[in-house]
């Protein structure tokens, strides 16, 4: 079940709210949990308990770690601690193509696991192993309630395309939360928007890509179309998305951190991942590049770090060579930058700074959209004029016409402009009335959408 | 004033949100869309075994969708929305200019084109080759071939169509040309078929190439108003069309009998009149095979029409002076199948197919 599908909007979403409304305080975690299983389960049955497993786990070691944390045990137990939830991640979403790697390299046969990938496995497993090493570094204390640790780890807004958040962002506030009607109408606007944003920018933009897809009649010009609304669709899926977690969260008197802050508008790559999936960007700075010495090490060591983390950041988005050379190529740019293309770009003009992010990234994201690398070498011919395609045809001006309003809404509202505006609305009279009728219209123009049964997949549920 | 628009936020989620999910499951489910020609998901089967393989989830979410309230007005405002705010150029792939909704479709391959003339070959062939019959076929343009081209749509190229059709159908099977006789007022606005009251002069042509006499002696029967296919899937307010069926005495003393229903039925059945598709009344819509039997014409001239949907509003046009007329479409019956039903000697073999049909040729059987 995604957020923006009618289920979720006029069923799940009201009865957990509604339930969650009347329910002393004292069993509100309690209740959230049930409804986040049952959310789990809905879309993944199998697998609910391989989640339980992982969170009791984690739970148990949470518990010795904080015990034995002095202790020559303390080490082994975090290695274990940390192992074990990986292991899972390991068999179920990456056994198959390690298998397959061998086979193809040494020509064996070897059978596959074939398992399916559980929803938002990588999400919650992060989530998982933020908990036990913060308690190992003692950040955290040891949860000593397994409902509190487990409405964490399986909070629904954030279970299955994140953001991911750490144990420490919201330790408070699993067991002293405050409610307000403040929080509670922020929160129905913030969801509201994401709604609006998914449904009504992502969805389209996905239809254009699929168009380009299922074209027989491609050209450089709609590889363009494709690459950069394809590039516009994940920033409105994925921040869309968080935007209902964090929404849906402050409803609830969650407080989890931004995820997304206008990639688009960055005048490096390294700005770009400052704003880019920062909850993913953060833990791995925190649990891996720090770890391994961060910056306060040689030059070398650090380059080392550096594509250790990116290789990482690629290989969690999908088990794949293609998902693995996006990281890959991100990590090679960071270095390019930090070594010696940053002084440069800092003197350049603001527009060729933008213009400079912008192409790598649209780039970076035809490769990410890619199966294969054949698929994404035959896009990038394509776009290069490397083909014997035309520049154009009919149906691409057809595309073009029909898309036009849509790909220049989406390039506004990818950058601050709109926030700024409504900023500026925010406390005028004016906004008093307009807030409420532009959710309202938000709210219906969605609902209308989803009832007609559209192109609505979630980009990030394949992680 | 921030609490009076805290307020209103909430009040606005709560009245929109909360009220459609009681009216959801307080109004009675409906059981078909007549919009959409399909039958509504009702409450699915709750069991351990369901809810264990996904099922019923699968289910529930379809139910929901197409229970929820007032849902021909949602995707009326949805397709006014991607129209006149987005200002996209289709809603569900039709799109609506000349005052005609068509379905959008730029893409024609060569292998769709040579799996449509493999089928035909095929059949000519294995069955009708060594029976001494003349063969005949006619291509009819969709709605695109008038519309898309002028309008700024992407069509196909359909001089290649023709072309590749052409020349890779056996040289023994005559082509009857008629996109030139036709425009697009021949076809109703709502749907994708052509106008039986349109096309006389169309069959009348088929007709005398394949040595037969015009027939223009009709009378126009109304059946009623018409909502095509396109009305549905377009979800705009469009304004119906009117069915209107050809009769004259050959037509009205000639019996259908449908093979798979074992039933005798009219040449225009009006019982589907009752069923989503109206258009169904010629030849009793989607059968496989048809043997009409026409009491006034010559029992020894005898005429075989291979065809889809198209050819269901033509045929009755195309059988006055034979005895007999087999309609057979293979979308629905394996040729096998048909040929133990069939035997070929002497007749009049016409395959009539739309466009449509030779872009999704993968559907003959």
């Amino acid at each position: 079940m995604v957020f923006s599908s009618i289920p979720f909007l006029y069923v799940f979403l009201p009865l957990v709210l509604a339930l969650y409304l009347v329910t002393p305080r004292k069993f509100k975690n309690t209740v959230l949990l049930i409804f986040s299983l049952a959310f789990y389960w809905w879309g993944e049955p199998k697998y609910t308990v391989l989640m339980l497993v992982t969170i009791t786990f984690c739970y148990i070691a949470g518990l010795l770690t904080e015990k034995l944390r002095d202790t020559r045990y303390a080490k082994p137990l975090l290695f274990i601690s940390v192992a074990v939830p990986l292991l899972f991640l390991g068999i179920f979403k990456y056994a198959d193509f390690l298998l397959g790697t061998v086979g193809s390299l040494t020509g064996a046969e070897i059978p596959l696991l074939k398992l399916a990938l559980p929803i938002g496995i990588s999400f919650y497993t992060f989530q998982a192993l933020s908990y036990v090493v913060d308690v190992y570094r003692g950040d955290a204390k040891a949860q000593k309630s397994w409902i509190n640790l487990a409405t964490y780890v399986v909070l629904f807004p954030q279970l299955i395309a994140g953001p991911i958040v750490r144990y420490t962002t919201v330790e408070e506030d699993l067991s002293t939360r405050k409610h307000s009607m403040e929080n509670v109408a922020l929160g129905i606007r913030r969801f509201v928007m994401g709604l609006g944003k998914k449904v009504l920018i992502a969805n389209l933009l996905g239809s254009l890509c699929t168009a380009y897809r299922e074209s027989a009649d491609p050209s450089v010009l709609f590889s363009w179309m494709y690459a950069i609304s394809f590039s516009l669709q994940i920033y409105f899926d994925f921040s869309a998305y968080s935007d209902m977690a964090i929404g849906i969260g402050k409803i609830l008197g969650f407080r989890f951190l931004e995820n997304f802050n206008y990639p688009y508008i960055s005048k490096s790559i390294t700005e770009f991942w400052r704003r880019w999936h920062i909850s993913l960007g953060s833990w791995f700075r925190d649990y891996v590049y720090i770890p391994l010495g961060g910056n306060r090490v040689k030059p070398l060591r650090q380059i080392f770090n550096i594509m250790v983390v990116w290789c990482l950041t690629g290989f969690w988005h999908g088990a794949g060579w293609t998902f693995m050379s996006w990281g890959l190529y991100f990590g090679i740019l960071l270095i390019i930058e930090k070594l010696f293309l940053k002084k440069y770009l800092e003197k350049a003009p603001s527009f060729i700074q933008h213009f400079y992010v912008v192409f790598l990234v649209i780039i970076s994201f035809v490769l990410f959209n890619a199966d294969t690398f054949t698929m994404a070498f035959s896009d990038l011919k394509i776009m290069f004029g490397a083909t014997e395609l035309p520049l154009y045809t009919a149906e691409t001006l057809y595309q073009l016409r029909s898309y036009a309003v849509l790909l220049v809404v989406a390039l506004i509202g990818a950058t601050p402009i709109t926030r700024n505006l409504c900023r500026k609305l925010e406390n005028t009279k004016i906004s008093t009335i307009i807030e409420p009728v532009v959710i309202a219209v938000i709210i219906i123009v969605s609902t209308a959408y989803l009832v007609d049964g559209s192109f609505n997949p979630f980009l990030y549920f394949r992680f | 004033m921030k609490k009076a628009k805290f307020i209103s936020i909430i009040l606005v989620f709560c009245i929109l949100i909360g009220g459609a999910s009681l009216w959801l499951f307080a109004k009675p489910d409906g059981e078909i869309s007549e919009w959409e020609r399909r039958k509504l998901q009702q409450f699915p089967e709750l069991s351990y075994q369901t809810l264990m393989d996904g099922k019923f989830m699968k289910e529930f979410e379809s139910y929901v969708n197409d229970q929820f309230p007032l849902r021909d007005t949602f995707r009326r405002l949805k397709a006014r929305v991607l129209f006149d705010v987005f200002n996209q150029k289709d809603n569900n792939g039709i799109y609506v200019t000349e005052g005609h909704a068509s379905e959008y479709d730029g893409n024609v391959t060569d292998e769709k084109i040579a799996v449509f003339n493999d089928k035909v070959n095929s059949l000519y062939e294995t069955y009708i080759k060594n029976a001494n019959c003349n063969v005949f076929y006619s291509i009819v343009p969709d709605k695109n071939y008038f519309l898309a081209e002028k309008n700024g749509y992407p069509a196909y190229d359909y001089d290649y169509m023709y072309s590749q059709i052409r020349e890779g159908l056996n040289d023994s099977i005559k082509e009857i040309v008629i996109r030139d006789k036709l425009t697009v007022d021949k076809y109703y606005t709502t749907d994708t078929h052509w106008k039986q009251e349109s096309i006389v002069d169309i069959a009348n042509y088929i007709r005398q190439q394949m040595g037969m006499e015009a027939v223009n002696d009709y009378t126009e029967k109304s059946a009623g108003d018409f909502y095509g296919v396109y009305y549905g899937q377009s979800a705009l307010d469009l304004e119906p069309d009117e069915i209107i069926y050809l009769e004259n005495e050959e037509i009205v003393s000639s019996e259908a009998y449908l093979y798979e229903n074992d039933k005798t039925v009219p040449v225009y059945n009006l019982e589907k009149l009752e069923a989503i598709d109206h258009y169904d009344i010629f030849l009793s819509g989607a059968v496989s095979l048809i043997k009409i039997t026409n009491p006034m014409g010559d029992e020894n001239k005898k005429l075989v029409v291979f065809r889809d949907s198209f050819g269901s509003s033509l045929t009755p046009l195309l059988m006055s002076g034979y005895g007999e007329i087999t309609v057979i479409d293979t979308r629905y019956i394996n040729p096998v199948m048909m040929s133990k039903y069939i035997e070929f000697t002497n007749q009049d073999v016409l395959f009539l197919y739309s466009a449509i049909m030779v872009n999704s040729s993968h559907l003959f059987k």
